[in-house]
């Protein structure tokens, strides 16, 4: 482990400390179709109530712990979202929902970046098309440490003897 | 009075995740779980063709599942059989984008 | 053909010389004029007020650039459309003639190049600033001019002052930037650029299989999934000329109403929280969620993804969970109207706010919930029907053009909504049939929750989309936006209307 690898992991666990119990998030869309923003503001619905998590929406990026990005990221929202993560202080965590923001639907042309991570650093991927609000909320979980990850040790082959 | 009452009435609807897992949530599309020794390189290559999104792709002898852009349309699901099946999953994040790459062999083992 | 389709054909034939018609495969009636002639035929069009115009869109062909004039013959049941080779500069505003047609007639330029004669100031629509050089047109060609203006032209003078706000906006809402006129508090002029959310996705279509272009086209605005893709793969299907079966088209059906409800539910939800009335969000918001997990047990994904499929549907509801599980999400919704509607200060904030006339509506051809509370009687399910059990629809109208009055034609169309999918749901199935892949043209439509969804695809030989155009009904709706924002409103109540018109920026933007 490099002692940049070193600071970064030792900056995340002091980031995670803080917003393990109280979160503030601004969101950010970069060219979504609409749906992932639908499933975003079910988190403070009834049935989610993100608040119960500690966690808060602001609208004031000052404010603003973790920045969650739908959208396959439109270049003409670069300077928007680039500004949008400049106004948020550190320490901060950015979190792109999503297959259009983690480069599954559109490739890169004159338009689109076609992932989030390519305008600026991503630090937890959460794919769906759209995440539910309970993949939503795993992965606000999972970007403050309150869970652990779990598909790095998923497995999507199983096995199983053939029959006969 | 009325939207006090209206509440009351109505009772909690809160999910517990992440203490519990609603039940309804296994109906939520989902990223393909592959029987891979059911998988010949023909039914690889069909799958591979199969998916949409094109988030399973055909490298060589293994088949390789981009849960980032999987979009849990069930394309390969349809196209694979009993070779595919949905794997159920929904909690996917992670803080690397190459975690989920996963790779899944073709065909059984020697 | 009907008499109805008569008189705007008739009027063409009398204005315009060369004018030769033929008729689509799916009932489109089509009239080809030389570049010209266009001006007039447009002109004569519009005088019959028998035709609402639909879209005006530009594609590359063999012979140069052919421009479309969509109009829809409501009363006919027909669309009707004019098409012309035209040059740039070769002819004069369309606009000028149809004031409904100014953003296409923007979007043409942006799209192919093809600017009208004069020096008419065009609108930037969705080329975003300084991107003149680097986003080619959709044949890939070079642009020879650029978008002279930046918004509307208005008057900033006296104590006025622009505010700016946006694209960032608040949690959960679309990126859309607003440039609000206003000497403080109320609202004198509204201008929105949508082009941050410009995704370019016509033209990604061009070159696919139009089986696997459906993917970006339910992407394209997904609250409109459904209603996007029906008309999408009608026009395809009829450029084939496949008829999909009746079953296949009662499972459209089902979707494209289970559609609307949940996205009605979203408006009314969306109207309490910028009204500031939280409990009435939060009911609204849990017969919002029962509403989508109804969509997950009836069709495998709570905002109706993968339904549709190219020549019929891929899926058929489970009939059992829908039958039993949508009664008591809707009832959720009305109970939870019934309340709003009792909530003196929520009522307030709707009531006179955001007013459109049906002259705008009409003037601008507006479509949808938005168009039916001013007055206008139109509905493409019961208008242009393809499935017999749309012909008795009821369809809701109010006059007050309002906030208020557009609710109130959301609310009810749920509950006709709720009975046509019962009635529909005995015959649901899946079924699909092959669709050809070889050249041709189609139009395709359908009524989504935000009104008239249009498609129209133009297929090579070898049966791959060489243009496709998706007109969700927000391209039509946004721009009555500031019509309703300036009637006598002040800032807080722009999100309230906005929440009314319930548009997207995605299907403007695309």
């Amino acid at each position: 482990m490099t002692e940049e690898q070193r600071l970064s992991d030792e900056l995340r666990e002091r980031a995670v400390a803080l917003f393990a119990r109280s979160l503030h998030i601004r969101t950010f869309d970069s060219g979504s179709c609409a749906v992932c923003e639908s499933e975003i503001r079910l988190l403070s619905a009834p049935h989610y109530d993100l608040h119960r998590l500690g966690f808060f929406f602001t609208p004031a990026p000052r404010h603003a712990d973790l920045l969650l990005v739908s959208g396959a990221a439109v270049r003409a929202a670069d300077t928007a979202l680039r500004k949008t993560l400049a106004a948020i202080p550190e320490p901060r965590i950015v979190v792109a929902v999503g297959a259009c923001a983690l480069g599954g639907v559109f490739a890169p042309d004159e338009l689109v970046h076609g992932r989030v991570d390519a305008v600026v650093p991503v630090d937890v991927y959460v794919p769906g098309c759209p995440p539910s609000p309970l993949a939503l909320l795993h992965g606000l979980l999972v970007a403050v440490g309150r869970l652990e990850e779990k598909v790095r040790t998923l497995d999507f082959d199983l096995r199983e003897e053939l029959v006969g | 009075m009325l939207w006090f009452l209206r509440g009351i009435r109505r009772g909690v609807v809160t999910t517990r995740y992440p203490r519990a897992t609603d039940a309804w949530a296994r109906q939520l599309p989902s990223p393909p779980a592959f029987r891979s020794r059911r998988l010949t390189p023909e039914l690889a290559a069909r799958l591979a063709e199969s998916c949409t999104p094109g988030a399973l792709r055909l490298e060589g002898s293994e088949l390789v599942l981009d849960l980032g852009a999987c979009t849990g349309c069930g394309d390969c699901l349809t196209a694979g059989d009993d070779a595919v099946v949905p794997s159920g999953e929904f909690e996917l994040a992670t803080s690397a984008r190459d975690a989920l790459i996963k790779r899944i062999p073709i065909g059984a083992e020697g | 053909m009907s008499t109805a389709v008569a008189a705007p054909l008739e009027a063409l034939h009398r204005a315009a010389r060369g004018v030769e018609v033929r008729e689509g495969p799916d009932g489109t009636v089509v009239a080809r004029l030389p570049e010209d002639e266009l001006r007039l035929a447009v002109a004569a069009i519009a005088e019959t007020n028998a035709a609402r115009f639909a879209d005006l869109f530009g594609a590359h062909e063999e012979d140069g650039v052919v421009a479309r004039l969509v109009y829809a013959l409501d009363s006919a049941g027909q669309y009707l459309i004019v098409e012309a080779a035209v040059t740039d500069q070769g002819h004069p505003p369309i606009s000028d003639d149809e004031p409904a047609a100014f953003v296409e007639e923007c979007e043409l330029f942006e799209q192919v190049g093809i600017r009208p004669s004069g020096d008419r100031p065009l609108n930037r629509v969705l080329l975003p600033p300084g991107a003149e050089n680097t986003f080619p047109l959709l044949d890939g060609g070079r642009r020879s001019a650029v978008p002279r203006e930046l918004h509307a032209p208005h008057h900033v003078r006296g104590e006025a002052f622009e505010f700016p706000f946006g694209p960032v906006r608040a949690a959960g809402w679309e990126s859309l930037y607003m440039g609000l006129v206003t000497t403080g508090e109320e609202v004198l002029d509204l201008y929105l650029f949508h082009w941050h959310k410009h995704r370019g996705l016509e033209r990604r279509l061009q070159g696919l299989d139009p089986a696997r272009a459906l993917f970006l086209v339910e992407r394209t605005e997904g609250l409109s999934a459904v209603a996007l893709g029906v008309a999408y793969c009608r026009a395809v299907e009829a450029a084939g000329s496949v008829v999909t079966p009746h079953s296949a088209a009662s499972t459209r059906m089902i979707a494209l109403e289970l559609e609307r409800i949940y996205n009605h539910a979203q408006a009314v939800a969306l109207l309490c929280q910028t009204t500031g009335l939280s409990v009435g969000q939060a009911q609204a918001e849990i017969a919002l969620e029962q509403l989508l997990r109804v969509n997950l047990a009836a069709f495998g994904h709570r905002y109706l993804f993968g339904v549709v499929e190219l020549g019929g549907v891929r899926r058929a509801p489970d009939a059992e969970a829908l039958g039993s599980s949508l009664p008591a999400a809707v009832d959720s919704f009305r109970r939870a109207v019934r309340a709003l509607l009792r909530t003196n200060s929520h009522v307030d904030r709707l009531e006179a706010c955001g007013i459109l006339s049906g002259d705008t509506a009409r003037r601008l051809a507006l479509v949808g919930p938005v168009a039916r509370a001013c007055g206008v009687d139109t509905d493409t399910r019961r208008d242009h029907p393809w499935h017999p059990a749309a012909a008795e629809l009821g369809v809701a109208t109010r006059t007050a053009g309002d906030v208020l009055a557009r609710m109130e034609v959301m609310v009810a169309e749920v509950e006709e909504s709720q009975r046509l999918i019962l009635e529909l749901l005995p015959e649901a199935r899946t079924a699909v049939v092959d669709v050809p892949r070889n050249a041709g043209m189609g139009l395709g439509w359908a009524e989504s929750p935000r009104g008239e969804a249009l498609a129209f695809v133009s297929l090579d030989e070898q049966g791959r989309i060489s243009r496709a155009r998706l007109r969700p009904a927000s391209v039509r709706n946004w721009r009555a936006f500031d019509d309703a924002a300036r009637a006598r409103n002040v800032f807080t109540d722009v999100p309230i209307i906005e929440a009314s018109f319930w548009q997207t920026v995605a299907g403007f933007a695309r």
